[in-house]
């Protein structure tokens, strides 16, 4: 670990690391990409939520 | 008969004739018309109306205003009535002034960012912090101004009620939103950020170090986000001067182990290159060129007198300077990619939103660009996380790079991959007709731009002869409130177009208010977008000129969102329900482009149409239109309206159909447009599906396109995909830990983890 801020991002704690750590999470909302789903607004991150998957067949 | 009043804070006080007719023949003299013996009568006839209304109840101050207002244009005093209305409710606006805006500071300053959504309103600015906050201060505090003095009342009503939003409001009375920014032009002498003069940079790595710096610099000077246009095109001319320095010190240093004795210095290798150049006009390319390297090996063999030597060295120096100038330009990529999602502009809340245009430049040089800046990409960041910035948008065009067999195929099929990873880049289609109708081959500044978020300026109608991207931008943009007037238009369409109309006209004007403002800035109030001739022909102008004409290049546009609930407003369904709606919603938004391409021509500027991306806006018109009609099934039973012409987010149809519905409507939507199709993890990793998707897009005349799908991490062993609940490399859950031992185990599998322990 370089640096306190490291340790915190890793969650190094008592010679494990991770604790506290989230999964991020990066989504395209309007055009550009946004690093993780916390810092969405309300409504963006329930239409995010709400969104469907496209099949690519033809019957999909 | 009452003799007393309710003021507007409940107390009670002595009705004053004096005081009302004083006010009403104000109203008069400030319109210059009336005298006092007409304000006398109108009072007479005021006083009549209260009489018959209230009789022996006290009237309050509103209801006599409202009695002032109907005894004027009963006595036929129209125009005085109206100023009389104009002035009420500027009043009621220094009345409000003196609450709102503190109550929201208040909430900017004691609640968190995760409880109030004003703090989350743009997702790439963090409101917890200083600077954040500072900015956020800045901006409520700058619209309530603009409201409540700025701007005309209707239009501040109309902002504040929803039928309208103005974008980017709290920039309203400052600047301009965005620009696409030719590097060829900025970097060709050197340039000055404000802050200190940069000289023409000299190989591909200052090129790149001072792209981040020309988009850093211009982002101060607006309030949307930076396109460069030409970022293949522009940066080769880096690549082919690394080229060359390397060559020299290459040859420098083979002539010293192989052939000593001629005592060869950098200057003597500049020399012969200058006299290939008088010889046969050729230069060193990373791409061979047989009358170069003849030139070349016929100076080796005269200077070594040995055919053998000469082509050792010719073969070392060829090998040696490819490859020193690929790996130096992946090292620019990366450091660019870095800088951008590193850098800060806007008093350290934001990263500049940057985008780079690229994929058309078929040169040896613009092509090593493209195809480092996609590895770089693919690579991620230090522990390899996705970078979010700059959006990357790589232009697909037949006859370059869209077919087996064109120049740029293989750059097309590396930028699949690397979207299929990364989310970026997006694509943009020259071949959609909208956007082939300005390309003219060999002039990149006539290939379609977009900015990240969608953003589109092409077409000219102040300037015929200049239809190019370069030095253009928006200059603002509102959007109408769609799904509202299709509500109130209960169904009927002619009540809806007769609203929609109205708004339309509305929005222009308010347009033109706002444009007036941002004309009357000078050169200097834009340092770096026109002090460095950023902006197409500011160069023309000195720094106190007004840039009233030069703006004029840019666009003015209104934007829409939500035409699924208009169209299930009106006719019950949406446009992925039925090929019947579909053309309902083809007319809407046809009929929208109609009134502003007639606008444009009668006005001579550009009054462009824009398929809103709503971030902000997604959730604020709803939340008020479920307010005033409650839950419309389809309409406003959500927490937010769907994207511009986008079939909803929850509606189950297929990537093709989607597609094909969606493409008329970026012919339309000439400010700019984006459609996605979202993949599910599987098919996204699959290449052939994910480029046939690409190729559906491109065959249906979509402009501006791109593929989403799930990018998870985990941050502790760096696993980049798809993560459900368990992370499928280290098989921790979210907060849970992992021992050190583990995570040496796997790093002896996946070399490129973080590297957490030291």
């Amino acid at each position: 670990m370089n640096s306190v801020a490291e340790s915190k991002k890793y969650g190094a704690q008592n010679g494990t690391y991770g604790n506290g750590v989230k999964f991020e999470r990066i989504r395209r909302i309007t055009g550009y990409l946004v690093g993780t789903v916390d810092r969405f607004n309300d409504a963006k991150r329930c239409e995010e939520s709400e969104r469907v998957k496209h099949g690519t067949k033809d019957n999909a | 008969m009452f003799t007393s009043i309710v003021k507007r804070d409940g107390r009670i006080a002595q009705f004053e004739r004096a005081k009302i007719s004083e006010a009403i023949y104000k109203a008069m003299h400030a319109v210059g018309h009336g005298e006092i013996q007409d304000s006398e009568r109108v009072f007479d006839h005021v006083y009549e109306i209260l009489e018959s209304n209230f009789k022996d109840k006290r009237p309050t101050v509103e209801q006599i205003q409202d009695a002032v207002e109907l005894a004027l244009m009963k006595e036929g005093f129209e125009d005085v009535a109206k100023a009389y209305i104009l002035y009420r409710a500027s009043r009621t606006r220094t009345r409000e002034m003196k609450t709102g805006l503190m109550r929201i500071f208040d909430e900017l300053t004691f609640a968190d960012a995760s409880a109030s959504d004003m703090k989350r309103d743009n997702a790439n600015v963090d409101g917890d912090t200083a600077m954040g906050m500072m900015l956020k201060y800045g901006s409520e505090g700058a619209k309530d101004y603009y409201e409540k003095y700025l701007l005309a009342a209707d239009h501040a009503r109309a902002h504040r009620e929803g039928d309208i939003h103005i974008h980017d409001f709290d920039f309203y009375a400052l600047t301009t939103t965005c620009c696409q920014i030719d590097l060829i032009r900025l970097f060709s002498g050197g340039f000055s950020t404000g802050h200190g003069f940069l000289r023409e940079p000299n190989d591909i790595r200052s090129y790149a170090a001072l792209a981040c710096i020309a988009v850093q610099s211009n982002q101060n000077d607006q309030h949307g986000g930076q396109s460069i246009v030409n970022f293949d095109y522009g940066l080769a001319p880096g690549v082919k001067k690394t080229y060359r320095k390397s060559l020299i010190s290459n040859t420098v240093k083979a002539f010293k182990l192989l052939a000593p004795e001629c005592d060869i210095s950098k200057d003597s290798v500049k020399l012969a290159l200058e006299h290939i150049k008088q010889n046969t006009g050729t230069e060193p390319s990373i791409k061979a060129n047989d009358e170069f390297s003849a030139a070349a090996m016929a100076w080796l063999i005269e200077t070594t007198n040995s055919e053998i030597t000469a082509k050792k060295i010719f073969e070392f120096v060829a090998r040696e300077a490819y490859a020193e100038t690929d790996a130096a330009t992946y090292q620019a990529m990366e450091a660019l990619i870095h800088n951008l999602n590193t850098m800060h502009s806007r008093a350290g809340a934001q990263t500049p939103f940057s985008s780079i245009n690229y994929g058309m430049d078929t040169s040896p040089e613009g092509r090593m660009v493209v195809k480092n800046m996609l590895l770089a990409t693919e690579r991620g960041l230090g522990q390899g996380e996705t970078p979010i910035f700059p959006i990357q948008i790589f232009r697909v065009k037949s006859g370059v790079n869209y077919n087996d067999g064109d120049p740029n195929y293989d750059l097309f099929q590396l930028s699949c991959r690397v979207s299929a990873k990364r989310l970026f880049p997006n694509f943009s289609f020259i071949d959609a007709p909208f956007n082939l109708q300005y390309y003219k081959p060999g002039h990149p500044e006539t290939e379609i731009s977009y900015m990240g978020c969608r953003t589109r300026v092409m077409g000219n109608v102040f300037d015929r002869d200049r239809e190019i991207a370069p030095g253009r931008g928006n200059l603002s943009f509102t959007s109408i409130n769609l799904p509202r007037i299709a509500i109130e238009a209960n169904k009927d369409e002619n009540a809806f177009y007769n609203n929609l109309f109205k708004k339309m006209e509305l929005v222009c004007k308010q347009l033109e208010d706002r444009f007036e403002i941002q004309a009357r800035k000078r050169v200097r109030n834009y340092p770096f977008l026109m002090g460095q001739g950023v902006w197409i022909d500011s160069e023309k102008l000195g720094w106190n000129d007004e840039v009233r004409e030069v703006l004029k290049h840019g666009t003015l546009s209104l934007g829409f969102i939500g035409l699924a609930e208009t169209l299930t407003a009106l006719y019950g369904k949406h446009h992925g329900e039925s090929e019947e709606i579909q053309q309902k919603g083809l007319e809407i938004i046809g009929r929208m482009r109609k009134f502003l391409d007639d606008r444009s021509a009668e006005k001579g500027m550009n009054y462009t149409l824009l398929a809103t991306p709503a971030e902000g806006l997604s959730g604020r018109f709803i939340r008020m239109d479920k307010k005033r009609y409650g839950i419309i099934p389809g309409v406003t039973d959500k927490e937010y309206y769907t994207n511009s012409f986008h079939i909803p987010v929850r509606f189950h149809i297929s990537a093709f159909d989607k597609i094909r519905l969606e493409a008329p409507y970026h012919a339309l939507t000439n400010a700019g447009h984006i459609s996605y199709v979202e993949l599910d993890g599987d098919t996204a990793q699959n290449p052939k599906a994910f480029e046939a998707v690409v190729r559906a897009m491109h065959d249906a005349g979509i402009g501006y396109g791109s593929v989403n799908h799930p990018v998870d991490r985990d941050p502790v062993c760096g696993y980049t995909g798809i993560i459900e609940d368990v992370c499928p490399r280290c098989g921790r859950r979210e907060n849970e830990t992992i021992s050190p031992e583990k995570l040496e185990e796997l790093r002896r599998i996946y070399p490129n983890m973080p590297c957490l322990i030291k």
